[in-house]
Formats: structure tokens, sequence, C-alpha cells
């Protein structure tokens, strides 16, 4: 297990070195100089010169690349030019919400598509079975930011059950010492607060969660079909064990070693839609904050942004790969 | 097994295996007569022949093909089936607030600038179609050439190949779109390009997988020993055999690069003048404020994507199980 695990560990480096290079061509390549974005169009060459000289941008490239790699490896991705203040702040107060809309997501749709694609195998070929193919045809078939309209034209506007934006009540003035607010809320023992936070958590988590409970859906039938033809799941039937206990451990158990690796596969499918259902719902996240960016060329903030959510994104597969490995040992000895 | 008939040795081994089981089946032919009656019924099967019979007959890949030809009459007829200018606004139409709804002059209402919707839906079909089907194409022409190489020469050229896709994969996919659009500018060859190249990797993954399949396959060592040359190897025999899964993902690929091209226009990063060029994303971007007066702004442009998309994913679905008997119902 732990030669696994440092062997995965390896593979990390040369992902992480390509995707450093890849962000610092992908910074030369953005139109406009570092030098003019930050000294604005009315600025004189000798200003720029002078830019130029202080942060080392005349050096020669690899100089460059390497006292890149050095402040990113720290962690500092210098200062936002809309709000001044240091991405890496930002970061830590923007990545909690996503995190808090992602592992939500998440949640909704792993318990309810692992039931629904259980039953839809259990009912092979019948209206259940049906229903639940159709409905994960559609799921995948609806754009996240679509569907997040719709959900907030019906249950916020129509029907104003659930608030149609932000993350916390406007008026809400609570503490937020990890800036998880569900946790804070916990923490602090505030339940009107823990209330209110998750209310706001509704209709963006459904929206997001709608794709990949579509996909876990349609694989876990897919997993039950196989398992459930499988030697061993015949002989627990013939020496007489209860059909409860033959679904559980016999079938679920081992149908759900395809699924955990999907739901780490939908890591990136989160990240992708969180950028679009915070647009729709103004959650304050990662997401909504890259969309400002974007049209504030806030290239600090993009570069920064975009670095950590793919670290965050190869950081998390990497759990799911020694986390599999846990749970199927067939894997750690191939 | 047809699959593997494409060189004249395989085709010779199916046949005789085939025969010999027919004849013991009970009816006494020879040998040679059961293979002339294989070769005549041979003749006119063939993987794509019943990949095709088995698609024409499947209910979901029909109503796809039904989608898809309404999606693709109007991007190709959009001048003829547009009832008004897609540029042209009406203010005196708003003038009592927005927006006003269907009626038999708009016939899908107009929207904040007293556009009419239907025209503008009907040229964001062009739009989506054009950009899906050239950054498909991309990603597939790259990925394919890419993933071609990887499999098939392996070694270092295996490895490199793949770790700079281990690289690419690593960004989310809108994520990577939304960098390159950065980087280039916005506008509908820039998001061609972005979309196109964020799919390379999961082209060039997949057709590495499906050559690595086929690379010690009887059929390969017999072309082999036969003399033909590497490249041609690759590309006459390996290919056609390796495909199938990658005419799946392309057309799966087609709905998720319409997806992708809206979540764009949406975000307001996709084309350059969206008041020029209507497209279905970024229609739905300043409705967010108006969905209590007027929902059907939200609701046509969002439907039109979900048709398109789930088109192109019924008719993928369809193919996978044609070309693939296993997953039937799955």
């Amino acid at each position: 297990m732990l030669r696994f695990v440092v062997r995965r560990l390896l593979l990390l480096v040369p992902i992480l070195i390509g995707l450093s290079i890849l962000v610092f061509v992908w910074i030369r390549a953005l139109p406009g100089s570092p030098a003019d974005s930050l000294l604005g169009e009315r600025t004189t060459p000798e200003l720029v010169r002078e830019y130029n000289e202080r942060f080392g941008l005349d050096d020669p490239v690899y100089v460059q690349y390497w006292r890149y790699v050095k402040t990113t490896a720290q962690f500092d991705f210098g200062v936002s030019i809309a709000t001044h203040r240091y991405v890496t702040d930002e970061i830590r107060e923007r990545f909690p919400a996503t995190m808090e809309l992602a592992l939500a997501a998440m949640l909704f749709a792993t318990f309810l598509g692992v039931p629904l694609g259980f039953v839809a195998a259990k009912k092979y070929g019948g209206p259940v079975d049906h229903a639940s193919l159709f409905a994960s045809l559609i799921g995948v078939s609806i754009p996240v930011f679509f569907l997040a309209i719709l959900l907030k034209y019906v249950f916020a506007v129509r029907l104003g059950w659930l608030p149609s934006v932000g993350r916390i009540d406007v008026e809400s003035d609570v503490e937020h010492p990890t800036n998880f607010y569900i946790l804070d809320a916990i923490i602090t023992r505030d339940w009107a607060t823990l209330r209110d936070v998750i209310r706001h958590l509704i209709l963006p988590a459904i929206a997001l969660g709608s794709i990949p409970l579509a996909i876990i859906t349609r694989i876990t039938r897919a997993s039950v079909l196989d398992v459930q033809n499988e030697d061993y799941v015949r002989t627990a039937r013939a020496k007489g064990l209860p059909p409860r206990i033959v679904d559980r451990r016999h079938i679920l158990r081992n149908a759900l070693l395809p699924i955990s690796t999907i739901i780490g596969l939908q890591v990136g499918l989160l990240l992708s839609g969180a950028i679009l259902t915070e647009t729709v719902f103004a959650f304050p996240g990662m997401g909504s904050w890259l969309r400002d960016a974007i049209f504030n060329r806030d290239y600090p903030v993009l570069q920064g942004g975009i670095l950590f959510l793919a670290f965050v994104f190869v950081i998390v597969n990497l759990l799911v790969d020694i986390s599999y490995a846990i749970i199927n040992p067939r894997i750690r000895y191939s | 097994m047809s699959i593997s008939g494409r060189t004249g040795f395989a085709r010779v081994v199916v046949c005789d295996d085939r025969s010999t089981r027919r004849s013991s089946e009970g009816s006494r032919v020879s040998i040679v007569e059961a293979e002339a009656v294989e070769v005549q019924l041979e003749a006119p099967s063939g993987l794509w022949r019943d990949a095709f019979h088995l698609l024409i007959r499947n209910p979901g890949a029909i109503v796809g093909f039904v989608f898809v030809g309404v999606f693709v009459f109007a991007a190709i007829f959009a001048p003829l089936i547009a009832t008004h200018d897609v540029t042209e606004q009406n203010l005196p139409l708003i003038a009592n607030g927005c927006c006003p709804g269907p009626s038999g002059d708009h016939w899908f209402g107009v929207d904040l600038l007293g556009r009419d919707v239907f025209s503008r839906i009907v040229y964001g079909a062009r739009v989506s179609l054009l950009i899906g089907l050239v950054s498909v194409s991309i990603g597939l022409a790259i990925g394919l050439v890419l993933g071609a190489m990887a499999g098939y020469v392996g070694g270092i050229v295996d490895s490199s190949i793949m770790r700079v896709m281990d690289v690419m994969l690593a960004v989310p996919g809108l994520l990577l779109a939304i960098g390159i659009v950065a980087a280039l500018g916005p506008g509908v060859k820039e998001v061609m390009i972005a979309v196109g190249l964020a799919n390379v990797p999961i082209f060039a993954r997949l057709v590495r997988s499906s050559i690595l399949a086929q690379r010690d396959a009887d059929y390969v060592v017999a072309a082999k020993a036969s003399g033909i040359r590497r490249p041609s190897i690759l590309f006459a025999q390996i290919l056609p055999n390796a495909i199938s899964p990658v005419i799946v993902t392309a057309t799966l690929a087609m709905a998720t690069a319409i997806i992708d091209v809206a979540g764009l226009g949406f975000l307001g990063i996709g084309l350059q003048d969206p008041d020029e060029t209507p497209e279905w994303g970024s229609m739905l971007t300043e409705v967010n404020e108006y969905l209590q007066t007027a929902p059907f702004l939200a609701l046509i442009p969002g439907t039109a994507i979900v048709i398109s998309v789930l088109g192109f994913n019924l008719i993928g679905d369809g193919l996978r199980e044609a070309l693939d008997p296993k997953l039937r119902g799955r």
C-alpha cells in the first residue's frame, strides 16, 4: 500500500511541473503586458521600463520561470488588480464556498443516484428503470446554467420557498473563522445561521449535482446489472442467504467499486459547473470570482485561481486513486 | 467477427469456423457449400451495415435523428426560416416593460431590445452547429494523430505525448477553454479553437487505448508478416478497427461542445459581438433579472440547447449500442 502511494505521489511531480509550465506560457500568451494592464493606458515608456526592471520582466525567460515557480510554491500569487488584495487571501475566502457547494452537490448526487441506480437495476426493464434512464439522459443534456435558471425561477421567483442569490442572508453579520459557513455555524452553535446557510445552498447544489446524479445513476445501474450475475451472488443466493443481505453485502459492495472512480472523475465537471452555477446564483465562490477576473483582465487572479483549481483537481484525483486502492485490493498489486 | 475480417487471412479463419458450426447444427451441407452460402450472406453485411440496421430500429436514436435533423435544418436554411432581421430592434414593442411574449408576428416573443427571439434562435442554431462541428473536428483530428502515435509507436513517444495530455486533463475542461479564450481573445474562431483543444486529450486517450487493444491482434501480426509498412498498418488496418468507440465519443462530444459553447456564451466570454451573431448561451445571460416578468426569454433558448444536445446524446447512445452489442440496454 505504501509503495502504491509513493509511486502515485512521484507521478504527481511531472504533472505539477507540466502544469506550472502550461500556466507560465499561458500568462505570456495573454494579450497586453503586465505593465500595461497594471499601469493603465496613460503610462509613459519610462514608467513601463522602470516597472519591468523592478519586477524583473526583462530577465531571461528561464530566470523568470524559476522566480515564478519559487513564489508559486509559497502560494504567493500576487495582488488582485481589481481589489488590491492578496490573491491568496481571496482564495482563502472563496475556495471554502466553492468547496461547500461542490460537496453538497456531490452528496446530493451520490445519495440519490446510488439508490436510484440500484432500484433501476433490480427492476430491470420496468417502468422505474425506463424512467431512470430517461431522467439521466435529460440530466446530462441540460446545461448546468439553464437548470440553475429554471430552479431559481420555480423555487425562488415563483414559489418563493428558497433564496435566489448569495451564500447567506445579506443582513447577517456573523463571524466566519473557517469560511466554511456550515462548519462555522456548527462550531458556534448558531442554528439560525446554519438553517439560513443550508437554505442558500440547496438550489445551487441541486443544479450543480444534476450531471453527476445522472452519471452516477447510470453507472450504478450498469454496475449492479453486471455484478448480480456473478457466480458469488448465485452462490450466496443458493446457500439461502436472505435477499436483503445478498443485495447489500454481495451486490452493492462490489458494484460500488466502479462508482467510486466515477465520483472522483466528476470533480473536474463540478469545478467547471461551479463557475456557471455560481454566476446564476451570485454565489461568492471561486467560479464567480474567476468570471469577474476575466472581465476585469485581472491576470494575477486568473493565474492564481486557475493554477490553484488545477492543483486541487490533481490532489483530489490522487486521493480518489488512493482510496480506490484501499477499497479494492486488486488495484494495489497490479 | 467481420471486424477482424478485413485481411484475407482472418476471413478464411472466420468462414471456416462458421461453416463447420453450421454443418454441425444438423443440416447436412458440405463445408464448401456452407462457405458459399456464408459468403453470400456475408456480402451485404458487415459491422457498419449491421450497426446501421440496429441504429434505425432504435427508437431513442430515431428521436435523436429527428432532433438533430430539425437543428441542422434550421442552421442551414436560417435565412429562409427567420421571420425578422436578427439585429432589428423594435423598441416601441418594449415600451410597456419587458417583454411581450409570443404573438402572431413574433412567434417566440421579443427580447430586451425588441428583437425577434424566433429568428435569433434559428440563427443561433447556425452558430452552435458550426462551432460544435469545427471544434469537435479540431479535437478529433489532433487527438487521433497524437493518440495513434502514442499507442502504436509506444516508448518515449507514448510517454511524452501522454504526459502532456495528463497536464491538459489536470485543468477542468471549461476552465481550460476559458483560459484559451482569454489568451486568444473572443470570437467565433477563437471559441472553436478553445473548445477543440479542450477535447484533444479526451480523444488522444481514447484512441491510444483502443489502438493498444488492437496492436497485437492476429490480423496485425498477419499484416506485419506479409510485409506491409508500419504507417500503412496503422492507418489502413488498425485505425478502421479501433475507430468505433471514437465515433461514439465524437457524437457525444458534439453534445458537450454545444453545452460548452453555450456556457462560454452565458459567461459572456464567447463571441466578439453576441448582438450581431445570436448565440443561445449568451441569449440566457441577461434574462436573469427578467425571470419574474419574462421567463420565456430563458425557457426558449434553454430548450433549444437541451433539444439539440439531447439529439446528439441519443444518437451517440444509439451508436454505442449498435457498435458494441455487449452494451445493449445498459
